[in-house]
C-alpha cells in the first residue's frame, strides 16, 4: 500500500499543482469564450520546436526551447493586439485559423525532418505517471512568479475578461492586460503540455471550471471549486487507471468530462423543477 | 494534361466539400462554435471504433455497423448540444463541445489501445489522403452533399433565422430545438463523409478559412457564399496542382494558400474600408 502511494505521489502532486493554475486560467477562458486556445497554443509551440530543429539545434536543447517560447509569445502577442473595437470575426474563429495554419505548416515541415510526424502526435499523448520531482519543482519555480504577476494585476485582467472595456479601462490598457494574460497563459501551457499531454491539460482547463460555473457565481469561489474538482478528479482518475490498468491521461479526461456533462444535465433538471415551482407559487 | 486528369477526382471532392462547408462555416462562425466540426469528427470516430470492437470487425472501418454506430453517436451528440444550449446553464456551448471532443478522442484511444501504429493512424486521420480518392467515394460524397444541401436550401429561412438569433432566445421560429438538432445532425453527416476522405484538418480548413474570408466581404449571405466558394475552389485547384508538381502533401499547401488569400482579403478590406469611410466623410461632411 505504502509503496503504491510513494509511486503515485509525484503524479498526484503534479496534477494538484497544475489543476490549480489551470483552473485559474480556465475560468478566464470560459468567460472570454475562447475554449480552444490551449490546443492552438500547444500547436504553435510544437511548430516553434520544429523550427528550432530545422535550424539545426537538438530537440531538448535550450536553444530549441527558447525558440519555441519566443515563437509562442510573438504569436500570442499578435493575437492579443487583434482586439479591435468592432469584432468582425469572433476570437474563437481567429484561434481556429491560427490552429489550422500552424498545424498545416507543421505538417509541411514534418516532411523535411526525419521522423517528423512524431512531433505532431507527440503533443497529443503524454504521461503524467512518469513525472519526476525535479520536473514538479521546475514547474513551481516557473509558476510562482506568474502567480505573483496575476496577484497584482488580477483584478484588472479580470475586468478585461469580463468585457468591461470602455468604462474603467480603455482599449489600449485592455490590450496591455490582454498581452499579460496571453503571455503568462502561453508559458503555462507550453510547460504543462509535455508533462500531461494536450487533452489532459485541455480538460483540466475547461472541465472543472465548467462544473464550478454551473453552480457557483462568485469568481473566487469558482476558481477554488474548480481547483478542488480538478484535484479530486485527477486523484480518482489516477487511482482507477492504476487499478484497471488503463492509461491515466484518458482516464482522468473521461472522468472529468463525464462529470461535467452530468453537472450540466443536473443543472438543467434543477432549473426545470425550480421553474415549475415558480409557476405554481405564482399562480 | 495528364496531371489534370489525375487530380480531377480529388478536385471534384474538394469542390464538393468547399460548397457545403463554406455554407456551414458562415453559420458556425456566427454561432461561435467553430470547433464543432472537429468534435463531431472525433465523436463519429469513437462511434465507428465502438462498432468495430463490438462486432469484431478487423480493418473494416467503412463497414455497415461502424457507419451506423457513428451516425448513432452523432445523433446523441447533436441531441446533447441541442438541449444543453440553455440560458440557465452558464457553461458556454463551445466548452460543452470541447469536453465532448476531448472525451471522444481519449475514449477512442482507450478502445483502440491494442491496435499498433497509433502514430500513423493519428497522422492519417488529420491529413487524409485526398489525392488517392476514387470516383465511387466522390459519388458517395456528392450524394451526401446533395441531400444535405437540398434540405438546407428548402428550409434556408429557418436555418438562417435560428443562427441569426442564436445568442438570444428565438421567438419567431416554432420548435427551435428541432431545427437546432437538424442543423447539427446534417452537419455531422457531411463531416463523417468528408473527413473519411480528406482528413480532419483539411475539412476544418475548408470550414473556417473561406468562411472567415467572407466575413470581410460586405454583403448578405449570397455575396459571402460566392466569395468563400471562389476562394476555396481556387485554393484547392492550385494547391492540388502544386502538391503534385512539388511532391508535397496537398492538405498543408491548400491551407497555406487559403491563409494567404485570407490575409489578402483582410488587407483589401482595411484599404477599401478607409476609402469607404473617407467617401462617407466627404459626402456627409459637405452637407
Amino acid at each position: 500500500m505504502l509503496e503504491n502511494i510513494i509511486f503515485l505521489l509525484p503524479p498526484i502532486v503534479a496534477c494538484i499543482i497544475l489543476a490549480g493554475i489551470l483552473s485559474y486560467f480556465g475560468n478566464h477562458i470560459l468567460t472570454r469564450g475562447i475554449v480552444f486556445i490551449d490546443i492552438a497554443v500547444a500547436q504553435i509551440a510544437a511548430l516553434g520546436t520544429m523550427i528550432g530543429i530545422l535550424l539545426g539545434f537538438a530537440e531538448e536543447s535550450l536553444n530549441t526551447q527558447l525558440i519555441s517560447y519566443l515563437f509562442t509569445v510573438v504569436i500570442l502577442g499578435f493575437f492579443s493586439l487583434m482586439r479591435v473595437k468592432e469584432q468582425l470575426l469572433p476570437q474563437e474563429a481567429i484561434i481556429g485559423i491560427f490552429y489550422c495554419v500552424a498545424l498545416g505548416m507543421a505538417l509541411l515541415l514534418a516532411d523535411m525532418i526525419p521522423g517528423g510526424s512524431n512531433y505532431i502526435t507527440k503533443t497529443i499523448t503524454g504521461n503524467v505517471l512518469w513525472v519526476t520531482w525535479k520536473v514538479i519543482i521546475n514547474c513551481v519555480i516557473l509558476f510562482v512568479p506568474l502567480m505573483i504577476i496575476h496577484l497584482f494585476l488580477g483584478s484588472r485582467v479580470r475586468a478585461v475578461t469580463e468585457g468591461k472595456t470602455g468604462t474603467t479601462i480603455n482599449l489600449r490598457q485592455a490590450r496591455i492586460y490582454d498581452l499579460v494574460f496571453y503571455i503568462t497563459f502561453g508559458v503555462v501551457i507550453v510547460k504543462a503540455v509535455p508533462i500531461m499531454g494536450i487533452f489532459l491539460v485541455f480538460m483540466l482547463l475547461i472541465g472543472p471550471a465548467s462544473i464550478a460555473r454551473a453552480f457557483v457565481s462568485d469568481w473566487r469561489k469558482r476558481i477554488i471549486w474548480s481547483w478542488i474538482i480538478g484535484s479530486i478528479g485527477s486523484m480518482i482518475g489516477i487511482y482507477l487507471s492504476y487499478k484497471l490498468n488503463i492509461s491515466n491521461g484518458p482516464a482522468i479526461v473521461s472522468l472529468v468530462g463525464v462529470a461535467a456533462y452530468l453537472a450540466a444535465f443536473v443543472r438543467l433538471y434543477i432549473d426545470r423543477s425550480e421553474g415549475k415551482k415558480g409557476i405554481i407559487s405564482k399562480s | 494534361m495528364m496531371s489534370i486528369g489525375f487530380i480531377l477526382p480529388p478536385l471534384v471532392a474538394c469542390v464538393l466539400i468547399v460548397l457545403i462547408n463554406v455554407y456551414f462555416g458562415i453559420h458556425v462562425i456566427k454561432r461561435e462554435i467553430i470547433f464543432i466540426d472537429i468534435a463531431l469528427a472525433s465523436i463519429a470516430a469513437l462511434g465507428s471504433a465502438t462498432g468495430i470492437v463490438l462486432f469484431h470487425m478487423d480493418h473494416e472501418a467503412h463497414g455497415f455497423w461502424p457507419y451506423i454506430f457513428s451516425l448513432g453517436f452523432i445523433s446523441l451528440a447533436s441531441f446533447a448540444f441541442t438541449i444543453l444550449r440553455h440560458k440557465k446553464i452558464t457553461i458556454p456551448l463551445e466548452a460543452i463541445i470541447g469536453i465532448a471532443y476531448a472525451v471522444a478522442t481519449t475514449l477512442t484511444v482507450i478502445i483502440l489501445d491494442k491496435g499498433a501504429g497509433g502514430d500513423v493512424h493519428v497522422h492519417d486521420m488529420l491529413v487524409g489522403s485526398i489525392l488517392w480518392v476514387s470516383w465511387s467515394q466522390v459519388f458517395k460524397l456528392a450524394l451526401t452533399v446533395a441531400l444535405v444541401g437540398i434540405f438546407h436550401i428548402i428550409f434556408r429561412k429557418k436555418f438562417t433565422m435560428i443562427t441569426d438569433s442564436f445568442h438570444d432566445a428565438c421567438k419567431e421560429l416554432k420548435r427551435p430545438r428541432l431545427w437546432d438538432f437538424l442543423f447539427y445532425f446534417s452537419f455531422g453527416l457531411v463531416v463523417v463523409e468528408a473527413v473519411s476522405m480528406a482528413g480532419i484538418l483539411t475539412v476544418f480548413a475548408f470550414l473556417i478559412l473561406p468562411a472567415s474570408l467572407s466575413a470581410f466581404i460586405r454583403g448578405g449571405w449570397v455575396a459571402k457564399l460566392i466569395s468563400g466558394w471562389s476562394a476555396g475552389i481556387v485554393a484547392s485547384f492550385i494547391g492540388l496542382l502544386l502538391s503534385l508538381k512539388l511532391d508535397v502533401p496537398s492538405a498543408p499547401v491548400i491551407i497555406v494558400l487559403l491563409g494567404i488569400l485570407l490575409v489578402l482579403s483582410f488587407a483589401w478590406f482595411k484599404l477599401s474600408g478607409k476609402t469607404h469611410a473617407r467617401k462617407n466623410l466627404l459626402k456627409y461632411g459637405a452637407e
